[in-house]
């Protein structure tokens, strides 16, 4: 990866993350390079916004993850 | 290999997540808390939550609004504004513009996705945040949190189920509430297999013309409607398919629109047809800007004062169906035009289109005028160009005056006509009329007056009108303006025209000497004509030469009093030889006739010169009868060398020769007096009458058809007032037997007097020689010597027994007939015969000696 592209890249998520902050997301930087790596791959936000949100409300809740079926 | 690494990364992101220290914000109402503490559990744990997000993911969810990045991040800064962070929004909004200018390698690919994850997120979260103590807060929860997947509802529903479980027996008996509410929200989702942002967005489309992904058009009933397949409450079903009326309307008006474009070069759409498409097709234009404006707002959160509420998409479908109440009627209103005009053009189209505008409704009103001033407007630069310059510019036959190419003659009369079926109903008739003969008049000035004047007058009436003579000073609605142009115009070039025809063509002096010639008002050049031409006529028609009458014309001109009249006139006046039947003699086919010539023909038709070719030949006859009966009275003048002549005779003789001669005199005074009368009603009463009439009427006539109508009005007058129309019928046939007896009585007399001066000259003859008989008629001259005085005697008084006879039935059938004809004159309707009567039977002779008169 070219220093150009790396810069970008970097300029990308920096800006990602502003607005982020500014949405009040409580998405920290990592994850949110994450996620947006995940966006790139075509997965679709919203199964991603209901991840995200499922697994940080109440992250020490085992119980509430239903039984694989 | 992909999926290995979207499988990496979602296994660092539930790692990430979950091990993620803070809790943002930490729920004291939340019983069961972290549990930081248990490593095994957490190791479990995150297992778990792996699998968990990759059944999330791997469910079949797309996204269930458009994508659209602008609009995203359009709506993600209004709903920070609604929120009341509107430095943050602006701060937003600058940094989005620097995110969607990265491009190129190593730049984000799909910012859609990620702005609209950063959006659910962060709606999450406040909601999350929320929640605890929604129970409370809130009166009536939202039963649709529309940004909200249903899945994730579904989910989050359960789990608080669940969860709160004993809370609904101990603690909060209001969460039966609660639940219901979700219970009957889920019972909605699940009927709804479509979520109404979709039927929005695919009504949208519709109503452009465009199929949506369920909104469809469907050929059997002839709409969009909702495909049946898809299950949707019957409310929602027949509120789609009535917006989606709109998206049929539409179709109706393109669909035309593209035909006559289409249709344009091959057929004669016509300028009118062109300006309306044009004119629907503006009003398209705002049509689609305000579904442009629609559509950007559609994913727009509803702008709400408490902040507390969290609002659904900005369009629903009743928005919606209030939006476009305004469209819609203008929609049917193009629609129903758009039907109306499909067979019409030109005038017809504009005057339909006006029908339509008779509305009471403001909005319809306006945007009725609004299309009418465009459909209009070449309607009225053709009028104009009419009007000022005469020219007839349309190509596609669109306007209401309708030219035919004729003889310079009849271009007047028949060189154009108003179309009625392309007369728009906003102008009315008479103002077509109006326009008609300006036109009519400059063209007639230009082409038979070879007249170049008319053009300033127009250019002045364009001036005092107010408008420029150019192009397009004039539009619908500005009827006054046009009344006004077409008024000032009319007004001028209806005056020069009129100097013209006065001035330059001397109309009133051409219509003189028709009067006077071949109305024979010029009595010295008709007395010098019929002395003349007498003996020529009495020859039968066959054998007379035209040349030789118009000789003798010319030689009855010279000697009257006509040869100082113009050379011009004189020019114009020739002989005419009707066509003729053996037999006829040349009084029956002599005739006068004037040469109107261009542009006078104009009033001087051919049809108007056969009319007066018939009053001339009328009374050309009676001039002949009085002519006649005047030539008889200068031989049965009573003088001294007759009366000596019946001394000779002896008395029987001499009673019958003056009773004979007294019932001749006593007939020829009756038909003396009849005509003289009838000779001074026609020139006193009928023509001088209608000439003053005419002169009057031509003083004061405005325009061309004034003066043809004044015209037409004074020939008419002579002929209905000389008994030669067509209810006078019996009255003029009953006229010419008179005449025909007037003339047999002349000859008879004539032969009467032949005869006494022949018994008067064998008797002063027999004075000489006094055994010498008289043999009566000239027949033999020679046996007169040897009869004698008796012989003559008798012969005398057989001759004058069968004049006697012949006289009295004359008499009887003159009278007989002249009773007749003074019986009919009170009875007719038609015209005012009193004065005639009142002459003919001044001493009530007539009406003493038949009292049923």
């Amino acid at each position: 990866m070219d220093s150009e592209a790396a810069r970008t890249a970097r300029d990308s998520l920096e800006l990602a993350f502003q607005m982020s902050n500014i949405l009040d997301t409580g998405v920290d930087r990592h994850t949110l390079s994450v996620l947006i790596a995940l966006c790139d791959l075509g997965l679709n936000p919203e199964a991603l916004a209901a991840v995200v949100k499922e697994l940080r409300t109440d992250p020490s809740l085992p119980s509430t993850i239903p039984p694989d079926s | 290999m992909e999926d290995q690494k979207v499988l990496d990364l979602v296994k660092e992101l539930v790692n990430r997540l979950i091990s993620q220290p803070q809790n943002p914000n930490p729920n004291p109402n939340q019983p069961i808390s972290v549990n930081p503490n248990s490593s095994s559990v957490d190791l479990n744990h995150s297992h778990q939550a792996l699998r968990y997000a990759i059944r999330i993911l791997s469910s079949r969810m797309t996204p269930s609004i458009a994508v659209d990045e602008a609009a995203m991040a359009e709506s993600i800064k209004r709903q920070l504004v609604t929120q009341g962070k509107s430095s943050e929004a602006l701060t937003f909004a600058d940094l989005y513009s620097k995110f969607s200018s990265k491009t190129g390698p190593g730049s984000i690919n799909n910012k859609w996705a990620v702005l609209y994850l950063l959006r659910v997120v962060s709606e999450d979260r406040k909601i999350s945040r929320k929640q605890p103590n929604s129970t409370v807060s809130r009166g009536l929860p939202a039963i649709f949190d529309s940004q909200l997947s249903d899945n994730s509802r579904v989910s989050r529903d359960k789990e608080r189920g669940w969860s709160g479980g004993v809370l609904v027996v101990s603690k909060d008996p209001e969460n039966i509430r609660d639940i219901a509410f979700r219970d009957f929200a889920n019972l909605l989702k699940e009927e709804n297999e479509v979520s109404e942002e979709v039927l929005v967005r695919d009504v949208l489309y519709a109503s452009q013309g465009i199929d949506g992904a369920y909104v469809k058009f469907d050929e059997n009933i002839d709409g969009y409607a909702l495909s049946d397949s898809i299950k949707v409450p019957r409310a929602t079903r027949i509120m789609i398919q009535k917006l989606c009326e709109l998206g049929w309307l539409f179709r109706k008006v393109k669909g035309y629109i593209s035909e006559s474009m289409d249709r344009f070069p091959a057929e004669d759409v016509g300028t009118v047809g062109q300006a309306f498409c044009a004119a629907l097709q503006d009003e398209l234009t705002e049509y689609y800007k305000l579904l442009a404006v629609l559509e950007a707002q559609a994913m727009n959160p509803i702008p709400l004062v408490s902040e507390s509420a969290s609002s659904g998409n900005y369009l629903s479908l009743r928005r919606i169906s209030v939006w476009f109440a305004e469209p819609m009627v203008k929609m049917r209103l193009m629609a129903v035009l758009v039907d109306v005009c499909k067979v019409l053009r030109g005038g017809a189209m504009a005057g339909s289109i006006h029908m339509h505008a008779q509305h009471g409704d403001p909005l319809v009103h306006d945007f009725m005028k609004r299309l009418l001033r465009r459909v209009c407007s070449p309607l009225f630069e053709m009028v104009r160009s009419w009007v000022l310059e005469g020219e007839l510019e349309d190509i596609f036959a669109e306007f209401f005056v309708v030219g035919q190419p004729v003889k310079a003659e009849s271009l007047w009369r028949e060189g154009y006509r108003l179309h009625p079926g392309m007369l728009p109903s906003f102008i009315s008739s008479s103002l077509a009329q109006r326009i008609l003969r300006t036109g009519k008049s400059i063209n007639f000035l230009r082409v038979c007056c070879e007249d170049r004047g008319w053009a300033d007058a127009a250019t002045e009436a364009a001036a005092a009108a107010g408008t420029t003579t150019g192009r397009g000073g004039l539009g619908y609605g500005e009827t006054d303006a046009l009344e006004l142009l077409v008024a000032e115009a009319a007004k001028r070039i209806d005056k020069h025209l009129l100097e013209v025809i006065y001035n330059r063509y001397k109309f009133k002096d051409h219509c003189l000497a028709i009067k006077r010639y071949l109305l024979l008002g010029q009595g010295d050049f008709v007395q010098y004509l019929m002395d003349i031409v007498g003996p020529e006529l009495s020859e039968p028609a066959n054998t007379i030469s035209t040349f030789k009458l118009a000789g003798l014309l010319e030689t009855a001109i010279r000697s009257s009093n006509a040869q100082y009249d113009d050379s011009d006139i004189l020019d114009r006046l020739r002989v005419k030889m009707m066509p003729h039947n053996t037999g006829d003699r040349g009084w029956d086919v002599f005739s006068l006739e004037y040469d109107a010539r261009v542009p006078l023909d104009t009033v001087f038709t051919e049809s108007v010169m056969s009319r007066y070719l018939r009053i001339f030949n009328f009374l050309w006859k009676l001039r002949r009868v009085e002519h006649a009966l005047i030539s008889t009275w200068k031989t049965m003048k009573p003088n001294c060398i007759t009366s000596r002549s019946f001394i000779k005779l002896q008395q029987a003789a001499k009673v019958k020769l003056l009773s004979t001669l007294r019932k001749c005199q006593v007939l020829w005074d009756e038909m003396n007096h009849f005509v003289s009368n009838l000779q001074y009603y026609i020139m006193f009463e009928v023509l001088e009458v209608s000439w003053s009439n005419f002169s009057n009427e031509m003083e004061a006539s405005k325009d061309l058809d004034d003066l043809l109508a004044a015209h037409e009005k004074y020939l008419h007058s002579i002929v209905e007032k000389s008994l030669l129309g067509e209810r006078s019928q019996s009255l003029y046939e009953t006229l010419f037997v008179l005449f025909d007896l007037i003339l047999r009585f002349r000859s008879l007399a004539d032969r009467l007097y032949e005869g006494i001066y022949e018994v008067q000259a064998r008797s002063t003859d027999d004075k000489k020689k006094p055994s010498r008989q008289l043999s009566g008629k000239s027949a033999e001259p020679g046996s007169w010597a040897t009869e004698g005085r008796k012989a003559l005697t008798q012969h005398a008084s057989k001759f004058l027994s069968t004049m006697s006879q012949e006289l009295d039935d004359i008499g009887k059938k003159y009278s007989s007939l002249l009773t007749g004809f003074i019986s009919e004159l009170p009875v007719q309707q038609h015209i005012d015969l009193k004065f005639l009567l009142f002459r003919l039977d001044f001493t009530e002779f007539y009406s003493q000696s038949r009292p049923n008169i």
